[in-house]
């Protein structure tokens, strides 16, 4: 009985010594990204240009309405950066979005994820959230 | 079999291996940078052959590694006994191969191009997808996105010593390999680092994949609208894995067998995903088209060269690339020429020429090269990367120069194949009917996607040749370049720019409509070569062949106005909608420059982005700038703008500023000639062409243009009079609207099919066609009322003797035909339509043209025999062009009308 209720100490110390490390881990991550900030960057805006591919943006301008898409596709998060046919197409498994962000063919079914942006005064720049 | 006890099959080879990676590993830190990762990796390869071949050297023992780790599992699925391995111990090696994955992935995406990134994003979302822990699991795996620090650290310190322990363990504490399974995977990994390089992708070819263990998985997730759930899969296969290391009878044994189905259906996916899958994870197969391009540049592995061909001096002073170093410029480093968007040390040479970027040999290098780039077949590799222009290479083969719909619409319409010669057609979709092969004769080589074959400058000959067909020009050094010696490295470049001269359309649009020679105020004559008067200026001898005497040339091309002044890239390029005609696709309208009221313009800013780059490269600064825009689909005209209340126009090329005229006030006036369009006025002359004949000769050596290749039998064709002469006069019926435009004898001809086709309805065919033509050949003064109202070749009853005889107080018109009567129709050879009369049906080579209404003849013919005693710009003609009505009423008795009975 002792040698048992010896075991089953050693194991509980374990899985709380291995949850005590995971919570910290979690813990310590979680307010790194915290520390490091929501991501606020202002970006060289084109009027001109109705579909802008920036990295992680797509700057999209029709009807005097700028609007930005985060450029990760929601499937699995694949940058596109290129348009076919008036339609924006992910390199990786094919998705196809139109200019609004909405999802025309799968296997992503979630729109583009619209990100919070103000165009300058001037509107030369944009400044993008998130 | 004996070995099967021991359990160790390829185990040792598999431990062999990780000494290889881990000793390679440490060289490979050394030239390695991870805060530029792409340059550093590509650096090593162009410059730095040792630190290629080790890093060869790390790629392939870590993937023998791994195909040494799986084999040796496999070797314990494939007998029925148990392993017996501890629980711990048996889930400490389950954990193990998931890290193994992990340390080959990170690997994978430590190299930093467009497929590691594409890999990273992936997992990133993977990761965070998994539940309760998933942002700092993808957080604490992968680091910041644009950071790859924390990657590098697990890499080669978390999942390497995880690897060691798991290892050491597993195999009870051996350390080492037997030695001669060390020597023969040291060897053999060296034979592979030598032939065959680890991969880097280019970061211009679209197609992306994961690395060759993932593209089974990366199948998996196509199919997959929620991928997350794959993570299940995960864990199910490290639960089987758990289960037959440590499980017993039954459930040992199905778990065994449940892995090996699945690694067999993996293994189909996994020859899938590397064999049949293309740009955008589309189904390719290879017998279609580009499949070298999309699915095997995967493979490119160019052989490690320890003495490249070039000085590596030279190469590592070559400058960047997009973020990577290309060998190319380490030889042709002196190359020269390129406008600045296109030079070298902007786009680098792979970006329009292809090949191999990280190859360091001649041969390597220039496998599979594009030599002569901007050919439509392989423009999107080229001109339309994604970096580059892929919109505009999109739009291309919509437009009229690529398919020549019309052309081919018409053509199938005069041989009585098709009911409507509107019909859209494509030059690339022709059949075997009679028709399809006169077009394949005799007229199809004019189109774009016909590709540019030879080096050397656009000239008369020049047909085709895609983007080339208009950007392409040579220096004069480009030009004695080319002249020199085969195997010498040319440096001097032709440019790729926005110079496109009238010599560039002059090839294709001096035939047919032969609207750049009209442009430029020479007609084409049926003069043989040794007709043609020597020393004459009034004569020009194009292509060797073909003689040309001078007349009245267009206004504009006086005024030093080249072809591409007036249209805008949309209509050359095409607007990515199929036109059936010319008439369709063309935008630009005279109004649109030489308007009447306020100027329709459009700012700067608002500008779309073709547009505006092309302003700002032949204005400069755009800034404030206001610029018109056609009315008929609202481009901008960008070489116009607006300064201080007046419009100017910039010529493209020779930067000539010149104001735009607004139109003479009897144009603009709405009571008289306002349904007429301006050139039914403004054109000086057309080239006509009759009593042609087409017949098809079974011997005849002739040419097949869509195959460019020789063959025996094709069309030929006997051609009538070439004449100039001022455009007779038509009806353009669209909806409501009906305008009088210019036409000309373009089709009366007869053509003989018996030789090609047993289609006993139509051996023979007669038509007499009108075509409406755009003469290009504009004068400031429009024609005189009489070269209408009382002419016979302007109604389209051909030449002769139009007259207005006046007796007993009637008057009549009367005509008398300069040809003969045509056996096929009764009508003059020249002629559209019988005097005072009229036709319907096949009448012109447009289903919305027609000849003038016999009332329309009436009207005119009326105002004509006012014409006969009234001078043009008398005071009484004037008044005419605000009241004809009022006029005829305050007649005197010596007027007499017409009658018509």
């Amino acid at each position: 009985m002792k040698t048992k209720n010896r075991r089953v100490f050693l194991k509980i110390v374990a899985v709380g010594f291995v949850s005590f490390f995971a919570f910290i881990w979690n813990k310590l991550t979680l307010q790194h990204i915290a520390t490091s900030g929501a991501e606020e960057v202002s970006v060289p805006l084109n009027m001109n240009k109705e579909v802008q591919f920036f990295d992680k943006y797509i700057i999209v301008n029709s009807d005097h309405q700028t609007k930005v898409f985060s450029s990760h596709c929601s499937h699995l998060g694949c940058k596109i950066d290129k348009m076919e046919s008036g339609k924006l197409v992910c390199p990786c498994h094919g998705s196809e979005y139109d200019l609004q962000g909405q999802v025309i063919k799968g296997p992503a079914y979630k729109n583009l994820t619209i990100l919070d942006s103000t165009v300058s005064d001037d509107g030369k720049s944009i400044t993008i959230k998130g | 079999m004996a070995k099967k006890n021991d359990k160790t099959t390829f185990g040792t080879i598999a431990v062999a291996m990780f000494w290889l990676v881990i000793l390679s590993g440490i060289l490979l830190a050394v030239p390695f940078n991870v805060e530029s990762p792409y340059l550093s990796v590509s650096t090593m390869i162009v410059a730095n052959p040792w630190a290629a071949l080790i890093r060869n050297y790390h790629y392939w023992s870590s993937q023998f590694f791994l195909v040494f780790s799986l084999i040796h599992l496999y070797d314990h699925f494939h007998y029925k006994e148990k392993i017996g391995l501890k629980k711990g111990m048996a889930f400490r090696l389950s954990i193990g191969v998931l890290i193994i994955f992990l340390a080959m992935i990170t690997g994978f995406l430590l190299k930093g191009d467009s497929d590691s990134e594409q890999a990273r994003q992936i997992l990133q979302t993977l990761a965070e997808r998994v539940p309760l822990i998933g942002q700092s699991l993808a957080f604490s795996l992968l680091g910041h996105p644009e950071s790859y620090q924390l990657i590098y650290v697990h890499h080669i310190a978390t999942f390497t010593v995880f690897i060691a322990v798991i290892m050491i363990e597993h195999s009870r504490r051996k350390y080492w390999p037997p030695v001669l399974d060390f020597v023969i995977s040291a060897i053999g990994v060296l034979a592979f680092s030598y032939l065959f390089s680890a991969p880097l992708h280019d970061n211009l070819n679209p197609a992306v994949k994961g690395p060759w263990y993932f593209v089974g998985f990366q199948e998996i997730l196509h199919w997959l609208s929620h991928p997350a759930w794959s993570l299940l899969l995960f864990l199910v296969l490290l639960v089987l894995l758990y289960l037959v290391n440590s499980a017993k009878g039954k459930t040992m044994f199905l778990s065994k067998r449940s892995l090996l189905v699945f690694t067999g259906f993996y293994l189909v996916l996994t020859i899938i995903g590397l064999f049949f899958r293309g740009e955008r994870w589309q189904w390719k197969n290879p017998w279609q088209e580009n499949y070298r391009y999309e699915v095997l540049n995967n493979f490119k592995s160019p052989r490690v060269q320890l003495t490249p061909e070039f000085e590596l001096g030279t190469a590592i002073a070559s400058p960047v690339i997009q973020g990577r170093k290309e060998s190319c410029l380490a030889c042709h480093s002196e190359t020269h020429g390129l406008t600045d968007s296109h030079s070298p040390e902007a786009i680098g040479c792979v970006s329009c020429h292809g090949g191999n970027p990280f190859a360091t040999g001649k041969n390597q290098s220039h496998n599979n090269m594009i030599l002569i780039p901007g050919n439509l077949a392989t423009a999107p590799q080229s001109c339309g990367t994604t970096q580059c222009h892929p919109e505009i290479v999109e739009r291309v083969p919509t437009g009229l120069m690529a398919t020549l719909s019309g052309m081919i619409s018409v053509d199938r319409f005069v041989f009585n194949e098709q009911d409507n010669p509107d019909e859209l057609a494509n030059v690339h979709h022709l059949g075997n009917s009679a028709a399809d092969e006169h077009l394949r004769n005799l007229c199809v080589r004019c189109h774009l996607g016909n590709p540019k074959t030879e080096y050397g400058p656009v000239n008369e000959s020049s047909r085709g040749g895609g983007c080339l067909a208009c950007h392409l020009n040579y220096s004069p050094e480009a030009e004695i370049a080319l002249a020199k010696v085969k195997d010498t490295i040319i440096n001097a470049h032709p440019s790729i720019s926005l110079a496109t001269s009238n010599n560039h359309c002059f090839g294709c649009h001096s035939r047919s409509g032969r609207i750049s020679t009209n442009y430029e105020g020479w007609h084409e004559t049926t003069l043989e070569v040794k007709q043609m008067p020597t020393n004459d200026n009034n004569y020009r001898l194009i292509e060797g062949e073909r003689v040309f005497v001078k007349k009245q040339q267009d206004v504009h091309h006086e005024l030093g106005m080249e072809c591409i002044d007036c249209h805008h890239s949309y209509e050359v390029m095409g607007d990515g909608t199929l036109y059936a005609h010319q008439e369709d696709q063309a935008d630009v309208q005279c109004i649109d420059c030489h308007f009447d009221g306020d100027a329709r313009t459009i700012k700067a800013e608002n500008l779309d982005n073709e547009s505006a780059i092309i302003a700002a490269l032949r204005l400069g600064n755009i800034s404030g700038k206001e610029f018109l825009v056609t009315g008929k689909r609202k481009h901008a005209l960008v070489n116009t703008f607006v300064e201080n209340d007046t419009a100017f126009l910039q010529t493209k090329n020779s930067k000539i500023k010149m104001a735009l005229t607004r139109p003479a006030e009897v144009c603009t006036r709405s009571n008289a000639h306002s349904d007429l369009a301006c050139s039914s006025c403004h054109s000086s002359w057309v080239p006509t062409c009759i009593g042609c004949h087409n017949e098809y000769d079974p011997n005849e050596p002739s040419y097949n243009m869509v195959a460019n290749k020789e063959q025996t039998g094709g069309w030929v064709e006997f051609f009538g009079e070439y004449e100039a002469k001022l455009p007779s006069l038509g009806m353009r019926t669209e909806g409501e609207k009906s305008e009088v435009i210019p036409v000309a004898p373009g089709m009366i001809l007869t053509i003989d099919k018996s030789a090609y086709t047993d289609d006993a309805d139509n051996l023979t065919i007669f038509h007499r066609l009108y075509a409406p033509v755009a003469p290009h050949t504009t004068t400031k003064e429009g024609r005189d009322c009489k070269s209408c109202h009382n002419s016979s070749l302007a109604l389209g009853y051909g030449e002769g003797k139009l007259e207005y005889e006046m007796a007993d107080g009637k008057g009549k018109w009367t005509f008398a035909p300069l040809y003969q009567r045509d056996v096929n129709d009764g009508l003059p050879a020249d002629a559209w339509i019988d005097f005072l009369q009229t036709r319907t049906g096949k009448v012109a080579t447009r289903s919305n043209v027609s000849p003038l209404s016999v009332e329309q003849q009436q009207a005119i013919l009326t105002v004509g025999a006012c014409l006969t005693c009234h001078d043009d710009d008398s005071r009484i003609m004037k008044a005419t062009l605000n009241d004809f009505e009022e006029q005829l009423q305050k007649r005197s008795s010596a007027c007499i009308l017409p009658e018509w009975k």
